[in-house]
This record gives structure tokens, C-alpha cells and sequence, in this order.
């Protein structure tokens, strides 16, 4: 029953042969947003970018506009990966995606939240924050480019 | 003219190693994509601080100066990469409406450096003094943010273009599974 529904939505998807690369524009204008922005806190936790503000003013300011970047980056996901679901679930770059990207999100939302959000935290931690963050969102950029070599 | 040159970049040592070692162009595209991705957003907060959306509370000209340098040695690397992309496979490319769609975008890019770095980049001081975010500045902000999407786009659709003859060979649907 499952596979007979995706299958249709797979027609669907498939039925225009723009529906693919366009919402994979999407989500890679949306994911260059989103992360770029990220990446931005976890520079200045690092001590280089915006050295003229604290680390919870940039993690602030661009919490909002980093949200709407990933609703888009992940409404458009799942529209790629419906195209194909057996493909996709098959491919080993995608797994190792899927799980780079949930521990990326779940790490984004937590620890790195919180240590942007005080300044109070030591540089190190800081410093070992950012690396992390910024090594998760490029292992899952790398992870999905890899879906189509591997 | 322009085809002989590029018969030419592909055929070097060096591009037809890239070219024919297995891992090498996926890692350099995997390469230029989290570059778009970590300094995307450089450019991002930028025009957003010059459309009024972003930091307010904070001086234009922090924004602006704090990422001047990273910006460009982002640029510097997302566009060797792209160099070495583009030039592995130039004959390829040569045909490709989606790559001088890309190439003129970033000449207009180019163009508006050259427009509104006098104007706005250069001075982002004199943008703070205004109550106001003076429109030049906006202006400034909202291209940028059009033409980079543009050029992001125009690159992903390189992969997309069927040479005549070759029909099928990347978008390959199968509708029978």
C-alpha cells in the first residue's frame, strides 16, 4: 500500500521533467541560506567574521532567517527524495546524509544554541562548538552530493 | 576561437587528471558546493543588513567590513574549484546554455562591483550617518541577493542540459518501477 503511494506520488513528480531540478534549486539556494548563516555563528564563535558584535547578537539576529531557510530546505527534500524513494533509501550517501542532518539539526538546536546564546562560555568551548557545527553541515552538504556517485 | 581554447584547458595534464581519477571531481564539486553553502550566508546577511532585515541595531559598516575579506577568499576558492570543474570538461561545457547563462551572471556581478562598490561597499560608514538606509544601498543589496541566487541556480542546471543526440543520459526516469 505504502509503495503503491509513493509510487504515485513518484508519477506525479516525475510526470514534469522541471519538478526535480527546480525544487532542487530550492534547496540549494535554501540550504547555501540557511547554513551560510549558521556558519556565520560558528565563525564568530571562532573569533573571525563579525567581531563586531557578540556571538549571541549574530546567533539572534539570524535565528529567524536561518528557520526559514531550513523549512524551505526541508520541504524541498522531500520532494527529491519522493521522486525516487527506492533509489534514495538504497544509496548509502544518502543514509549517511539523512543521519549527518538530524544530528546537525539536533546539535544546532541544543548545544550550539546555547553556547551562542551565553557569552559567557569559555573560548575553547567556543572554539570547539563552532569546528563541530560547521564539520556536521559540511559532512551533510558532502553526503548529498555524494547521492549521485555513489 | 573560444571552442579551440577549451579543447585546449581540458586537454592539460592537470585538468585531465581531475578529469580522470574517479574521486577527484566529485570531492571538488562536494568542495564548491559547501563553500557556496558556508560563505553563502556572508553574502546573505550582507544585502540583508543593506535592506534594513538583518542586525539593525548594529552599524552597516561592521557588517560589511567584518566579512569584506572572507568574502573574497571564499570567492577565491568556490571559483578555482569551479575553474577546475568547468575546465575538466570544457568541450562539454562549450555547448551548454546553462553554463554562459552562469558566466553572464557573474558578469553582471562583476558589473555591479563595479557600480556599487564606490557607491555603497567602500563607504558603508556614510550609510550609517543616514536615519534612513540610503536606496543606492538597497538597491545594491536586493541585486546581489538576485543575481547570487541566480547564479547558484543557472550551476545546478549545468548538470541538466542533454547535448543533441544524448537524450536521457542524466534526468533518466524510469516510470515502470
Amino acid at each position: 500500500m505504502l509503495l503503491i503511494q509513493t509510487n504515485a506520488i513518484a508519477d506525479a513528480l516525475n510526470s514534469s521533467e522541471w519538478v526535480f531540478p527546480i525544487a532542487e534549486c530550492f534547496h540549494i539556494a535554501a540550504f547555501a541560506w540557511s547554513i551560510g548563516l549558521i556558519a556565520l555563528v560558528d565563525f564568530r564563535l571562532l573569533g573571525v567574521g563579525l567581531k563586531g558584535e557578540s556571538a549571541s547578537q549574530v546567533a539572534k539576529a539570524t535565528a529567524p532567517w536561518t528557520l526559514l531557510g531550513l523549512a524551505v530546505v526541508l520541504l524541498s527534500g522531500p520532494v527529491l527524495f519522493l521522486s525516487d524513494p527506492r533509489m534514495y533509501l538504497h544509496n548509502p550517501s544518502f543514509r549517511f546524509k539523512i543521519g549527518a542532518l538530524l544530528i546537525a539539526i539536533i546539535f544546532n538546536y541544543t548545544i550550539h544554541r546555547k553556547v551562542a546564546l551565553s557569552d559567557g562560555s569559555s573560548k575553547a568551548l567556543q572554539a570547539a562548538v563552532g569546528v563541530v557545527s560547521l564539520a556536521l553541515w559540511v559532512s551533510v552538504v558532502f553526503g548529498g552530493l555524494f547521492i549521485a556517485f555513489a | 576561437m573560444i571552442l579551440e581554447f577549451f579543447r585546449w584547458v581540458q586537454s592539460t595534464d592537470f585538468m585531465t587528471f581531475i578529469r580522470e581519477s574517479g574521486l577527484t571531481y566529485p570531492v571538488i564539486m562536494s568542495t564548491h558546493l559547501a563553500c557556496i553553502a558556508i560563505f553563502g550566508g556572508m553574502i546573505v546577511i550582507t544585502d540583508l543588513r543593506l535592506l534594513g532585515a538583518i542586525l539593525t541595531e548594529r552599524p552597516i559598516a561592521d557588517v560589511v567590513n567584518g566579512l569584506r575579506w572572507w568574502k573574497r577568499l571564499g570567492f577565491v576558492i568556490m571559483a578555482s574549484m569551479g575553474i577546475m570543474l568547468a575546465g575538466s570538461k570544457a568541450v562539454d561545457y562549450y555547448p551548454n546554455p546553462y553554463f554562459w547563462t552562469k558566466m553572464s551572471l557573474l558578469a553582471v556581478i562583476a558589473i555591479h562591483a563595479l557600480i556599487f562598490r564606490p557607491m555603497v561597499y567602500n563607504h558603508p560608514e556614510e550609510l550609517d550617518r543616514t536615519p534612513l538606509i540610503p536606496t543606492r544601498a538597497k538597491a545594491a543589496g536586493a541585486l546581489s541577493l538576485i543575481l547570487w541566487t541566480g547564479v547558484v541556480c543557472a550551476g545546478r542546471l549545468i548538470g541538466y542540459y542533454e547535448p543533441p543526440g544524448q537524450k536521457g543520459h542524466v534526468v533518466s526516469v524510469d516510470t515502470t518501477k
